[in-house]
């Protein structure tokens, strides 16, 4: 399996690589390679459906429980499947669908790629690998959508797409990491193993619900849905491929993965089975008031997620195996339909229903095609449509508690989508001809054959459901359940409850329909009707709350970076002093040896004039002034340093304060006066923060001086300064000796600084 | 006498920051060149101080007790040298600034924010 | 082992060298050379650390704590081996992206100094020498960010100036106190003495003052203000060089100070990390998100990932400091890398305003391919470096038991999503504005100029791809930070001063 990924890979970067006539073979070769990819899962079927399961493990970063743990069972293979043979079909088509586009190069390589990340999720043995797969999904979905990224509306939509579900990936990754750190391990069997640990402790419902958070947002769920009409704006090939057929499934497959883990408690029934059952109604009774065809199948689609997320909430073996027969219908039915619907705006230009009338005649074969995968969407016998409906019937009426809402919201959406898959037929393709434009498209075989092949495989199988049922649903169905389970298909039940329930489905199907068709008033006035009922729409939602987020962050990033120098600085300095205050506090327990003394009262004299100095410099409104007692604090401090044993600090201080005055003075007269620009109470608030800091800094400079935990390793300065580094000024010793380095780094700081002064002042203005 | 010095320093990292807080850049440099006067006297106090017992050795086995520190000593000739680099630099900015822009008032640098 | 030496002096050579050459054909190729040694120099060292974990020298033999120790450990070795790469990179980009009137000598002069004042930051075991070298990279990214004269670089530099002084006079206050407590600069020594010592907690004031310094340095809220007034207005060489280097060497000593010798009162610092870690992703986040420059944009986001290393400190598990670490070295990489590509975008439409361009994936596929790649790192997208990097922390977070800091970093996400999608969709997908008078550099890069941006690309990659031998690389340092008995022995070679 990793050399088939490997292959996958690979074969994604081809197009780039084929050139010239060769470049018109790309979605040949493509398609050749899924369905070489087919034709593999399809020799396993035999030995998955007799309870074997391929494993492959590489490890990838195994410290931290992440490898690539790739398992075909039976679940996989039902998905492996769909995803392959699906795949030849949408890259067929592609061939005839994109052939007028430019960047068909990076087209192919997103959409194979694509295939290879879906693949590989499928296949995924470990969580985590599996969220990986799933945020390529994401990603390439994105990048397919945005792929006419000259329209606004495609790159909105792809950015909306890509927002929910990145959003839900991470929160669903936060979800397996901590139901992860329960059992150590993201490894799926391991779950497996400790399924009654995960679900008795106590981070299950959060963990639960973070990971729903990410399987609502993929398969687009209520009140996630809303992404997924927008993607209609991707390339049709897309629609059908990614939108309807796999990545809105992968939420799907993950439910299926996790549900003999964590399902089985009534937060999971009832989560699934309330959000299931909303989006399944929700879907298809705003689906019929569309008349964009692609949105009328876009919310179908949600719809027929709907139902899946209802049958896996319901978590019987029953309704596990509608859903898996389920998905099957509905790729099929779905992924024809989409391609129909992009043939159908290839041959007249628009998409709209109330634009198009008639075209059984100047379609026949894709008329026939339409008519089987709409009756197999309507769920009408003989179709398979029809008997995934009868059993997800009969999962409903035997789903416990909520099975009475359940039902109401089937019916009531089953009758819906009757309409509107009889409504799609009678508009689009019977009728009086519109006059709708004629565009001359070579009738390309590529484009019918997929949706032929789909069409023709709802009613075979509809016929004939045996193999379906025996070979793919079953293993799919054992590896869910974790125990035998014989999956038996027939198109006739006989007279029950659920033939009845059918039944008044249909006839309630058909008055929707008929009222819609004949009177087209309804549906406008239904169209208004909804949009005074339901006057938030979701997009403009999740827009206006970008929006106002994006002008909540403008409003304090300004507030925060107002651009005042000062008070940046203000809050530094407040925030310091909170801080130290705070820690002076902490440590109150020191005690202070020193006694408070003025002797010898020369010093204190000294300090009191370099005190002097400073507060005249600091309110001094002369310039000169203001220099010049800084400069006396300055000689004082350096008296200090010669007071108290620093010769050699002495000297330096007197020098650089001598050097740094007299540039003051060159500069001087080159520069304005002082303004008096602060208002009396700013300057009293600069003293107040100017003091909490200075009193703050007092205080700790008396605590290190009593504060010792250690003699000082300048003892041993002291003791080899003479003996080894030869010299008799301790201070010079360290500084060319002991501490060498140090003197290193500060002449390279002073040549810098020259360097750097000579550069600023040599370059002319710009 | 520490507990003065300790005051001293206090008194200094008060001008200092008062004048950081100031409009004019002048004002902004030399309230630099006070905080940096105030900590480097803060460095040289922490370890305590030793009146006119500076670190001179010559062989005969000295008492470190005795001896000033020369560690913080070196510490603080090293920062000082390294503030003065730092305070030329900015003197030499200020200097550019003022004659690019003609103001001197620091509330004008509204420019490169927002 | 002498060599530990050689990351330090390669670039001082360098900086005397530069002065002397006129050339400057011959001062790029010299750059080029001298940035390629001192990557293979680092990487050798990187690679001796296998056998011993810890390599020490101690300068004019003098040993240690009584000279300058420099120290050599995994967490170093990264951080060592990361900014060599990025310099390597930036000494090829800036041939082709320097300004014409400062592609000069000085300029190699200033960014050699930076580069030895980074290597020495990340090698010193001294707490004095450390700060040398901060102000050798303050002085050196004073004159980098002000070259230019224009009105804006001088403005920006001002306030880039004050804020970074005054966070070096709180390291040397801090500074004299450690010293005047502990009587020791010796960082194994101050670990030695501090950890044995009964009452740690006065050493609280001191550690309050560096935790200012290199909060300042680091860009964390509410101290980050420089950032965001000064990084654009510098050439793009400059920006992305300082985005590379500067404040991950804050956020490499807070981590160092906070695990070596600044554990005490652990329950406080700790909240008060992933508190200030919150708050730092979020505002950094949103402010990035609402801006349409894109070099604002890429500076925000910035302090938005800084936020994230810290919150790797604050959980303070072995597999949270090791997050914090894999995240940084993923961050000097993909954030160097983004900014090169926006200066690439500039040169290729003249602007760096989201507004005035588009047309870019048109214009040039091999940008857009080059953009994605930091772009989805830095948004997390797997298998790139960045999935990694938040998985660690997040994974680290939720076994810790900090879900709110978890929720908080779930959320930036989405906000770093959300600007990376917007200058993709602005600058690449959309059509390009019809009124753009500007006169691009040119219409397509070439191989010499996209080459710096196609090896950082590469490893964002490949860390992903490798993702096992960087992480166990990375967990190898966060052990040595977490037990530092090692490394107190390997320095102290056994002497109990």
């Amino acid at each position: 399996m990793q050399t088939l990924l490997l292959v996958y890979l690979v074969s994604a970067f081809l197009p780039f690589i084929f050139a010239g006539k060769l470049k018109k073979a790309i979605p040949f070769f493509l398609a050749f390679v899924h369905f070489g990819a087919f034709a593999y899962f399809f020799s396993k079927i035999e030995r998955i459906g007799n309870g074997d399961i391929l494993r492959e493990t590489i490890p990838w970063v195994p410290q931290l429980g992440i490898n690539f743990d790739l398992v075909l069972n039976g679940l996989s293979i039902a998905f492996a499947l769909l995803i392959t043979g699906t795949g030849v079909l949408v890259f067929l088509y592609a061939h005839a669908y994109m052939k007028s586009y430019k960047n068909l190069g990076v087209f192919y390589f997103y959409l194979f790629l694509f295939s290879a990340a879906m693949l590989g999720l499928v296949l995924s043995g470990n969580l985590i690998q599996l969220f990986v797969f799933w945020e390529l999904t994401s990603y390439l979905s994105f990048l397919l959508i945005s792929f006419f990224h000259e329209k606004e509306s495609a790159r909105n939509a792809a950015f909306q797409s890509l927002y929910l579900t990145g959003f839900g990936g991470l929160v669903m990754v936060a979800g397996i990491i901590l139901l992860g750190s329960v059992v150590g391990s993201y490894s799926v069997s391991d779950w497996v193993v400790n399924a009654e640990i995960l679900r008795a402790h106590q981070f299950y419902l959060p963990g639960l619900m973070l990971i729903f958070v990410g399987v609502f947002t993929k398969s687009a769920q209520f009140p996630f849905h809303f992404w997924l009409p927008g993607a209609m704006q991707a390339p049709t090939p897309v629609s059908s491929y990614l939108h309807s057929a796999t990545m809105v499934k992968a939420g799907i497959f993950m439910l299926a993965l996790l549900s003999p883990i964590l399902g089985g408690t009534s937060a999971w029934t009832y989560t699934l089975t309330l959000t299931g059952a909303i989006t399944m109604f929700m879907g298809a009774y705003f689906a019929i008031t569309q008349t964009d065809i692609k949105a009328i199948l876009a919310y179908t689609t949600i719809s027929s997620l709907g139902v899946l997320v209802l049958l896996l909430g319901i978590d019987t073996a029953l309704s596990v195996k509608a859903a898996m027969l389920f998905l099957f219908v509905h790729a099929f039915y779905k992924a024809a339909l989409f391609m129909i619907a992009g043939f159908i705006d290839k041959k007249t230009g628009t998409r709209d229903w109330r634009n198009l009338g008639g075209l059984a005649r100047s379609m026949p074969i894709t008329f026939v095609f339409a008519v089987l995968a709409s009756l197999s969407m309507a769920g009408l016998p003989p179709m398979l449509g029809f008997l995934g409906k009868e059993l997800i019937y009969e999962a409903k009426v035997q789903s416990p508690v909520i099975a009475p809402y359940v039902l109401v919201l089937g019916v009531a959406g089953n009758a819906l989508m009757i309409a509107v898959a009889l409504f799609f037929l009678f508009k689009v393709f019977l009728g009086k001809a519109k006059n709708q434009v004629q565009i001359k498209v070579k009738t390309d075989w590529a484009y019918i054959i997929g949706p032929g092949i789909l069409a023709l495989l709802s009613l075979f199988f509809g016929l004939f459901p045996a193999f379906l049922g025996e070979t793919i649903v079953e293993p799919a169905l054992i590896s869910i359940l974790k125990r035998d389970y014989n999956v038996e298909l027939k198109l006739w039940h006989g007279f029950n409850t659920v033939f009845f329930l059918s039944l008044f489905t249909v006839f309630l199907g058909f008055i929707l329909f008929y009222v819609a068709y004949t009177r087209d008033s309804v549906l406008v006035k239904w169209r208004a009707f909804n949009q005074r009922i339901f006057s938030v729409r979701f997009v403009d939602v999740f827009n206006n709350l970008l929006k106002g987020f994006l002008s909540f962050s403008k409003r304090k990033t300004e507030l925060v970076q107002h651009g005042y120098h000062r008070f940046y600085i203000l809050t530094i300095f407040l925030v310091a002093s909170i801080f130290l205050w705070y820690q002076v506090y902490v440590t109150i327990g020191w005690n202070l040896d020193n006694v408070f003394t003025l002797r010898p009262f020369y010093v204190s004299g000294l300090v009191l004039v370099i005190i002097i100095s400073t507060i005249f410099s600091m309110v001094s409104k002369s310039r000169i002034a203001t220099i010049i007692t800084m400069g006396v604090a300055g000689y004082g401090i350096a008296l200090l340093f010669m007071y108290y044993s620093a010769i050699d600090l002495a000297i330096t201080q007197i020098i650089v304060e001598t050097l740094i005055l007299v540039m003051f003075v060159l500069i001087l007269q080159r520069l304005p006066l002082f303004a008096r620009l602060s208002s009396k109470t700013t300057r009293l608030r600069d003293l107040f923060i100017a003091l909490s800091f200075g009193s703050a800094m007092t205080v700790l400079a008396l605590k290190s001086i009593n504060v010792n935990f250690n003699h000082p390793i300048s003892d041993f300065m002291i003791e080899n300064s003479y003996t080894k580094a030869y010299g008799q000024n301790v201070v010079n010793v360290i500084l060319v000796d002991f501490r060498a380095l140090d003197t290193l780094g500060e002449v390279t700081v002073l040549v810098v600084a020259a360097l750097g002064v000579f550069v600023l002042l040599k370059t002319k203005k710009t | 006498m520490e507990i003065v010095l300790a005051i001293l320093i206090g008194v200094l990292y008060t001008a200092g920051v008062y004048m950081l807080l100031r409009r004019s850049i002048l004002k902004f440099i030399i309230g630099i060149i006070f905080l940096s006067n105030a900590t480097n006297l803060l460095v040289f106090i922490s370890s305590g101080i030793i009146a006119g017992q500076p670190a001179f050795v010559d062989g005969t086995t000295p008492s470190p007790n005795n001896l000033s520190d020369p560690l913080p000593q070196a510490l603080v000739l090293t920062a000082i040298v390294i503030g003065f680099g730092i305070v030329v630099f900015t003197l030499a900015l200020k200097f550019k600034f003022f004659e690019t822009t003609g103001t001197d008032d620091l509330d004008q640098l509204q420019q490169t924010d927002n | 082992m002498n060599a530990i030496a050689l990351p330090i002096f390669i670039p001082f050579i360098l900086i005397f060298v530069m002065v002397a050459v006129r050339n400057s054909r011959a001062a790029q190729l010299i750059s080029v050379l001298g940035s390629t040694l001192l990557f293979v120099v680092s990487l050798y060292l990187f690679i001796s650390l296998k056998d011993t974990k810890i390599l020490t020298l101690n300068m004019g033999s003098w040993e240690a704590p009584f000279g300058i120790s420099l120290v050599l450990d995994y967490f170093s070795g990264l951080m060592l081996v990361t900014a060599s790469l990025i310099v390597l990179c930036l000494s090829v980009y800036t041939i082709y992206f320097m300004d014409d009137e400062h592609r000069n000598n000085m300029f190699y002069v200033f960014f050699f100094s930076l580069t030895m004042g980074v290597n020495g930051a990340f090698l010193t075991g001294d707490a004095f020498n450390l700060y040398v070298w901060f102000e050798v990279i303050l002085i050196s990214s004073f004159v980098l960010i002000t070259l230019g004269n224009s009105k804006q670089q001088l403005e920006g530099g001002i306030k880039y100036l004050a804020l970074n002084l005054i966070g070096s006079m709180f390291f040397l206050a801090g500074l004299g106190l450690l010293y005047g407590k502990t009587g020791t600069l010796n960082m194994a020594h101050l670990a030695h003495i501090l950890r044995a010592s009964e009452q740690p907690v006065l050493i609280n004031t001191s550690a309050a003052l560096f935790f200012m310094a290199f909060g300042i340095k680091a860009a964390l809220f509410p101290l980050f203000f420089w950032l965001p007034a000064s990084y654009h207005t510098a050439n793009i060489s400059v920006t992305s060089i300082f985005a590379g280097l500067l404040t991950k060497v804050g956020v490499y000593v807070l981590i160092r100070f906070f695990t070596l010798f600044f554990v005490q009162d652990q329950v406080f610092w700790l909240n008060l990390f992933l508190i200030i870690a919150g708050f730092t992703m979020v505002v950094g986040g949103m402010a990035a998100s609402s801006h349409y420059d894109t070099r604002r944009i890429l500076s925000y986001h910035i302090i938005s990932q800084i936020g994230y290393m810290i919150m790797g400190l604050g959980i303070y598990t072995p597999l949270a400091i090791a997050g914090a670490i894999f995240f940084t070295i993923h961050n000097m990489i993909a954030k160097t890398n983004i900014f090169l590509v926006s200066g690439m975008i500039n040169r290729s439409k003249g602007s760096f305003y989201l507004k005035d361009i588009g047309g870019l994936f048109k214009q040039s596929p091999i940008l857009a391919i080059l953009f994605i790649l930091p772009a989805f790192a830095l948004a997390g997208v797997p298998p790139l470096s960045g999935f990694f990097a938040k998985f660690i922390l997040i994974k680290a977070g939720i076994e810790a038991g900090q879900y709110l800091i978890v929720a908080v970093a779930i959320a930036t996400a989405m906000l770093t999503l959300y600007s990376m999608i917007k200058i993709w969709n602005e600058a690449f997908l959309k059509k390009a504005p019809e009124s753009s008078e500007v006169e691009p550099y040119f219409k397509k890069p070439g191989f010499p100029e996209l080459l710096p941006s196609v090896i950082l690309g590469a490893a964002s990659l490949l860390m992903g791809l490798f993702a096992a031998t960087v992480f166990g690389y990375t967990m190898v340092a966060a052990e040595q930070l977490l037990v530092p008995t090692h490394y107190i022995e390997s320095v102290l070679n056994g002497l109990n001063p």
